[in-house]
């Protein structure tokens, strides 16, 4: 029991480094002891006398953004392991069902198109788009043949994802201006920047009740180890697990993506390292892949601010250029590990 | 009532082509019950319908007199585990959790993992003479290792029916029988399909399958009769018996 | 605006003007960015791709000689609307190929390279030049810019007014009005330098200034004006300093940088266009005064904050007025220590 607290002590505290990390390191300097002061302002009032911009900027800029960075980058991991348990595939990531694919659309539509005339946000539109591109998804998947055939499902899923990027891609060439067509381009390739305490109250608690429903599950994804037929013969309900959780899944990146746009390489390499450092059993593998993620997404947008001093690179980038060679380095792992 | 499992004019239907016509048997307790026929007779099929893994498109399957339709997965999993014919996973995981899922049908938010739990999982180890493997990973492990694993986990589920899809295939001679006997020394009701006929002989009961009927029922030497051979199988054979022991080998013929 | 009343104010050099302009020779060549046309009289019938180079035509009186009108950005001035409404708007954004020629055009007048050019929306300029229709770029867009490298092109010099005076002339030379041409020159000269003369009667010597056009999102970071562009060419002008360090035409910079560097004023954008909700001024008023960050900068605590005309940052003549209205706000302001 005390080596559970113990471990749990450690996360928390490796998740509070990472906050405050993100919290004191940005795109201009302030000092930490600035950024401590701001914190004991405002956690337990006690009265510093501080520049207001500081204080604006360490409270409501960099800590609604290392929280919502932490929330997504848990959230992103977490469905990457469950989809990679559930359609025994290690390329599933989040975005396999159409939902990143979708999400772009459905921005584009709003900002380029006007759909909503100025009235709905491109979060709005993007939600949309990522719930509309599943629904299709998986009703091609049961229409070409059994839903639970995990085969079914991915094909579905890239020949979805396959449409929406072209419908993307289409209405952003037919966009009147490049200005219009980079500010959507900015925001596809992910975004933090505009996050402020509202979007916490929605990313934090959807990444907690998504991880929460996966650990509820432990027994059940360790289950399909060798398969559905496998998992159905140990006892599992194989179509309601699925159904459960792919729809959590799909929920959660929806949520997620419609937020920040299009984060890639987190739902895909985080699970991957931490199969490679932890081994097997969702128990471990989940904590420590939705810890990954999030310590991950903090640190990437630290980079995506600093990199380039006074302009913002998109944090998609920067997780897509570090992603690359980790999964190299990664798929090198496996191979020895044989 | 000494029947375990049975099932009742079983039909099964994929896309048009029947695989299963009006089956109907019953597994007694303890025995070992075999299932035998050529390719595409339908063996994996008739598993799988027995196993509740898909639903039959005419007649029922019983589990202990219980409809096994109505049952749920659980309770199911409880009784009757499957060794499947090649289960595989790019999972690097270690042999005792790979038979540690075993348990998987016993435990819940109430029933976490215990000591008991632990000692049945070795006992499965043991019972296949797995022991030495414990910490080995997936990866690591043979064609005939990677089967004693699966049987392991079948076992720690604690079933009282054991059905197995052609546990022995693709794997070579040395490790084909040292799984069966591993088989046939368990003290399960056990069905178990199989392929090679000479080790057919040695179950209680056979059920032979051709193209989707069950065409006989019985005793091994009653029912691999020579002409059945020659019209089921489409073989010549003849028996011999083994100077060594006695014991009925069947001798096929070009 | 302005444009009538400093145009009153300088009636002796018009006349001038007149006294000395020459008419046109035909035939007629011009080299406009690497083409050279050749026009044989003045075009009577005109197509524009793009609000500036409409506008400009209306303001040399050149009016009747446009049938078609494409690309705007916000309503026409004011004063050239009953006029604007007689001709043919043949699309709010980029026409196409053969909307253009359906028109029998004898010029095609263009505001940016990325319309008609070498990856033009709407052709390239052998596909007009193939049909004997010359085409006019506006000098601003292509002198001393690559328009295939960056999403709105890169500049390579920093904006330099000329180009606008050039267009001018060549397009009066091309119509044979080099009279009204030479006049509408001088106006605008003798409007910047009264901007310049008026800014400069602020006290404060070391004033500093943002450009804001828009965002994709509200509160994400916002596209603002760099250095090299028609903005940065305005507050270096008048002498204020643009906060914003960036090389690029329009880079995006985060609020966080923005608020550290405080500038004195702030200048956002308004425009007709409303495709991302930060499009709308209002909206962006709104966000710099509930923003808790934003709100405690210097120029939003002291309300110094300009609206400027979209179509003043790109290279018009609005750009003069938009030049008039900031020196006017930079002299009214109270900016004392």
């Amino acid at each position: 029991m005390s080596r559970r607290l113990i471990r749990l002590l450690l996360v928390l505290l490796t998740l509070s480094v990472a906050l405050i990390g993100g919290v004191a390191i940005g795109e201009t300097s302030i000092e930490p002891s600035v950024v401590l002061q701001v914190l004991a302002n405002k956690l337990w009032g006690a009265g510093y006398v501080l520049d207001p911009i500081d204080e604006g900027i360490v409270w409501n800029y960099r800590l609604t953004r290392a929280l919502v960075a932490a929330a997504c980058g848990a959230g992103l991991a977490t469905c990457g392991v469950i989809l990679q348990s559930l359609l025994r595939n290690p390329l599933a990531d989040p975005y396999l069902l159409g939902i990143s694919a979708g999400a772009s659309t459905g921005a584009v539509m709003v900002a380029l198109l006007g759909v909503g005339a100025g009235a709905i946000s491109l979060s709005v539109g993007a939600f949309a788009g990522a719930v509309t591109a599943f629904v299709l998804v998986i009703l091609l998947a049961r229409v070409s043949g059994s839903a639970s055939s995990t085969g079914q499902i991915i094909l579905a899923g890239i020949a979805g994802s396959q449409l929406f990027n072209a419908l993307t891609a289409f209405l952003i060439t037919r966009s009147a201006s490049s200005e219009q067509a980079r500010g959507i381009m900015f925001w596809l390739l992910g975004n933090l920047g505009g996050v402020r305490w509202p979007s916490v109250w929605l990313a934090v608690p959807v990444a907690l009740l998504g991880l929460v429903v996966c650990l509820w599950h432990r027994r059940a994804l360790d289950a399909f180890t060798f398969g559905a037929d496998s998992a159905a013969s140990l006892g599992i309900a194989v179509r309601r697990v699925q159904i459960l959780l792919i729809g959590c899944a799909a929920l959660v990146t929806a949520v997620m993506v419609s937020i920040v746009g299009s984060i890639g390489f987190v739902g895909l390499v985080i699970p991957h390292a931490a199969r490679l450092l932890l081994g097997t059993g969702h128990a471990r593998l989940l904590p420590a892949s939705a810890l990954g993620g999030a310590v991950f997404l903090i640190a990437a947008d630290v980079l995506s601010r600093t990199l380039i001093k006074g302009q913002v690179i998109p944090v998609g980038v920067i997780t897509a250029l570090v992603g690359a060679p980790v999964f190299a380095l990664i798929l090198v792992g496996r191979r020895s590990a044989r | 009532m000494n029947t375990v499992l049975s099932c009742a004019g079983v039909g099964f239907k994929v896309r048009g082509a029947e695989l299963l016509n009006g089956v109907s048997l019953d597994v007694q307790r303890d025995e070992t019950l075999g299932i035998v026929g050529p390719n595409g007779s339908g063996k994996s099929t008739l598993l799988k319908l027995l196993a509740g893994l898909c639903e039959p498109s005419a007649g029922h399957v019983q589990l202990g007199g219980q409809a096994l339709g109505k049952m749920s997965r659980r309770s199911i999993a409880q009784t009757l585990a499957v060794v499947e014919q090649q289960a595989d996973t790019d999972d690097g995981i270690r042999v005792f959790d790979a038979v540690a899922l075993g348990r998987t049908p016993w435990l819940s938010a109430l029933q976490p993992w215990s000591p008991a739990d632990e000692a049945i999982v070795e006992q499965a180890l043991v019972d296949v003479d797995a022991v030495h493997l414990r910490n080995r990973l997936w990866r690591s492990l043979s064609g005939g290792e990677r089967q004693r694993v699966h049987i392991a986990r079948a076992l720690a589920q604690r079933p009282q029916i054991l059905l197995l899809d052609e546990p022995a295939n693709h794997l070579d001679i040395q490790h084909q029988l040292s799984i069966l006997q591993v088989v046939r020394a368990l003290p399960v009701t056990t069905l178990i399909a199989l392929h090679d006929l000479n080790q057919a002989l040695k179950c209680d009961r056979l059920a032979v399958l051709e193209r989707g009927r069950l065409v006989a029922l019985g005793e091994p030497l009653h029912v691999l009769t020579p002409e059945r051979l020659q019209t089921t199988f489409g073989v010549r054979a003849h028996y011999l018996t083994d100077p060594f022991d006695g014991a009925p080998i069947l001798r096929f013929l070009a | 605006m302005l444009l009538p009343r400093v145009a009153t104010l300088l009636t002796a050099l018009s006349l001038c003007a007149l006294a000395q302009a020459a008419p046109t020779a035909y035939p007629l060549t011009v080299e406009n960015c690497g083409s050279s046309l050749t026009f044989q009289h003045a075009p009577a019938r005109t197509v524009t791709i793009g609000q500036a180079g409409t506008e400009m035509l209306y303001a040399l009186g050149l009016g009747d000689k446009v049938v078609g009108t494409s690309l705007w950005f916000n309503d026409v001035l004011g004063t050239y609307k009953a006029q604007n409404d007689r001709i043919e708007r043949l699309a709010d954004n980029e026409p196409s190929f053969e909307a253009v020629i359906a028109k029998r055009p004898e010029l095609v007048a263009v505001e940016l390279e990325w319309m008609v050019g070498p990856q033009g929306a709407v052709g390239t300029r052998e596909q007009f030049h193939e049909l004997k229709i010359p085409t006019y770029l506006l000098p601003s867009d292509c002198e001393a810019k690559d328009n295939l490298v960056g999403s709105d092109g890169t500049r390579l010099a920093p904006f330099r007014i000329d180009s606008i005076y050039k267009a001018v002339s060549q397009l009066a030379a091309i119509f044979d009005v080099q009279a009204r041409g030479e006049q509408l020159n001088d106006q605008l000269k003798a409007s910047l330098a009264q901007s310049i003369a008026t800014a400069k009667k602020q006290q404060r010597k070391d004033v500093s200034a943002l450009v804001w056009f828009s965002s994709a999102e509200m509160d994400i970071e916002p596209f603002v004006a760099g250095h090299k562009g028609v903005p940065d060419f305005m507050l270096s002008t008048l002498g204020v300093r643009n906060v914003v360090e960036s090389d690029e035409e329009w880079p995006t910079v985060g609020w966080e940088t923005i608020a550290k560097a405080n500038p004195t004023f702030l200048v956002i954008a308004r425009m007709d266009r409303r495709r991302f909700p930060a499009d709308d001024y209002q909206k962006k008023l709104a966000f710099l005064r509930s923003d808790p960050v934003t709100r405690n900068m210097e120029a939003v605590k002291h309300n110094r904050i300009i609206i400027l005309d979209a179509m003043a940052m790109q290279a018009s003549l609005r750009t003069f007025d938009g030049l008039a209205q900031l020196a006017s706000a930079i002299n009214g302001y109270d900016l004392s220590p």
